[in-house]
């Protein structure tokens, strides 16, 4: 059996019950393929790097599981994308098995992503890292 | 006289890293210019083997909106 990591992005103005709504449904969707579901967690709120249907943000959401019916994962893969309620997804095949992630609490991490003086520590941070990398 | 260059080594090889998640958008900043294009392997120093896994790791990333495809500055 193979394990798989999807990557996927809802709307960011989402609240916590219609978040929880999504992930149940795809939960569900997920299981009718004979998959186990071994993470499924909520990466946080991130500013995307060019704008996908008019959004500037977006809320990441990882899942990892054990591949079960190809051909209802294709399935699931194409559900996915037709209908509208992610944003964009990305399925993807990984070696290892993956560890057990705990589920951080949902709000703690928003307001870090959220808090303007982390990012510019982030952001001077990266910089120098690129000063020292040095490219002649 | 000959220019002395300095000599680049392999990012990876340093830090004994062996697999590139594309989730780790800091790391994968050090290989993309201001533009956001993928820098060369005779710029970075990084070895073929890794160079590759770089290449990929950048463009799923691109894929899932963590890193751009281009970068003009603009908003």
């Amino acid at each position: 059996m193979r394990y798989y990591e999807i990557l996927y992005i809802v709307n960011p103005n989402f609240e916590k019950k219609k978040l929880d709504e999504t992930m149940k449904e795809i939960d569900n969707r997920l299981t009718k393929t004979k998959s186990k579901i071994i993470n499924h967690i909520i990466w946080g709120k991130k500013r995307l790097a060019y704008p996908i249907q008019g959004h500037k943000y977006g809320t990441y959401i990882l899942v990892h599981y054990k591949g079960g019916d190809k051909d209802k994962l294709d399935e699931f893969d194409s559900w996915l994308k037709l209908g509208d309620l992610v944003i964009r997804h990305m399925i993807v095949r990984i070696d290892k098995e993956p560890d057990v992630l705990e589920k951080v609490d949902n709000e703690s991490p928003k307001e870090k992503e959220l808090d303007p003086k982390s990012d510019k520590d982030k952001i001077s941070k990266e910089k120098n890292d690129e000063e020292t990398v040095g490219v002649e | 006289m000959a220019f002395q260059t300095k000599r680049k080594y392999c990012f990876f090889k340093e830090n004994n890293i062996t697999e590139i998640d594309y989730k780790d958008v800091k790391l994968l900043k050090r290989f993309i210019n201001d533009n956001g294009k993928i820098m060369p392997r005779r710029v970075t120093g990084t070895s073929a083997k890794m160079h590759r896994k770089v290449v990929s790791a950048i463009k799923r990333a691109r894929t899932i909106g963590l890193m751009p495809f281009i970068d003009n500055g603009s908003e």
